[in-house]
């Protein structure tokens, strides 16, 4: 047997009995059991897997961990995390009543995606994709408007839409609920999707500092 | 007919648990550029989500 690793928490009660606590050093992790022979692609498992994280961001926030990454013991966990444990002890010890809140935008202006068949290399042609998706902005009142609800992050995920991440007290979330509904009123042209409460995604991404 | 706003809400859901949260470095999702290939395998196994944006789309 093995776990697909859900998340990490500060303590095991966060946990248990919704999901296997692995001991990671002072914190721990959340498991959902997998058979060896399951592979992680299936339908059921991330289905499963889904609905076990949102029943544990309901107990408490934690640490989000990509889906994928799977474990059979401690061990092996503490092998492979271990030089993350006192950052994310740091970060789950300041974020305790934190959740992110996700503005997911429509893209006000895009560049064309670019041809493959247009680069030599595979090398320039990814970094012309990710120039392209880089490139995609929204409308700067818009912007302005929504960075305003709160501490954030503005990320590109692809070439149409950009997303607005949002840490927010957990009583805070109606707050920002009531704001989205307020920014739709005021910018009844503009496409966007307000979801979550989720748990530490990318405020706990160094990449997005 | 299920309801839109509750297939969005799981598209958002497996959105955020795919794409979403920390990287351990060398484990089994392997992104190229903006694409996990682990989310490649899924758009195949969760078909309905092609199918969910298409119909988006056309609205």
């Amino acid at each position: 047997m093995r776990a697909v690793v859900i998340g990490v928490h500060l303590r095991r009660e966060d946990i248990e009995p919704v999901a296997e606590a692995i001991p990671l050093g002072e914190l721990f992790l959340s498991g959902a059991a997998v058979a060896d022979d399951q592979p992680l692609g299936d339908r059921d498992l991330v289905l499963r897997v889904a609905q076990m994280r949102a029943s544990l961001l309901e107990r408490a926030t934690f640490i989000a961990i990509r889906y994928g990454f799977a474990v059979r013991s401690s061990e092996e966990a503490m092998a492979k995390c271990a030089p993350q444990i006192e950052r994310w002890r740091r970060l789950l010890a300041l974020h305790r009543d934190d959740v992110e809140m996700t503005l997911k935008v429509a893209v006000a202006s895009t560049r064309p995606r670019p041809e493959r068949q247009a680069f030599a290399s595979g090398a320039d042609y990814l970094r012309a994709l990710h120039e392209a998706t880089r490139a995609a902005d929204v409308d700067p009142r818009f912007r302005e408007a929504a960075s305003r609800l709160g501490n954030c992050r503005w990320v590109h995920r692809d070439g149409r839409s950009l997303e607005c991440v949002l840490l927010v007290a957990r009583d805070g979330v109606e707050r920002v609920r009531a704001a989205g509904e307020q920014l739709k009123r005021d910018f009844p042209e503009i496409p966007f999707l307000l979801s979550g409460p989720w748990p530490l995604e990318v405020f706990a991404d160094d990449d997005h500092k | 007919m299920p309801d839109q706003s509750q297939d969005l809400s799981l598209l958002e859901t497996l959105d955020h648990l795919l794409d979403r949260g920390v990287v351990i470095a060398g484990e089994a999702v392997i992104s190229i550029g903006d694409v996990d290939l682990l989310y490649l395998g899924l758009n195949i196994v969760l078909a309905n989500v092609d199918a969910l944006i298409r119909t988006t789309e056309r609205r």
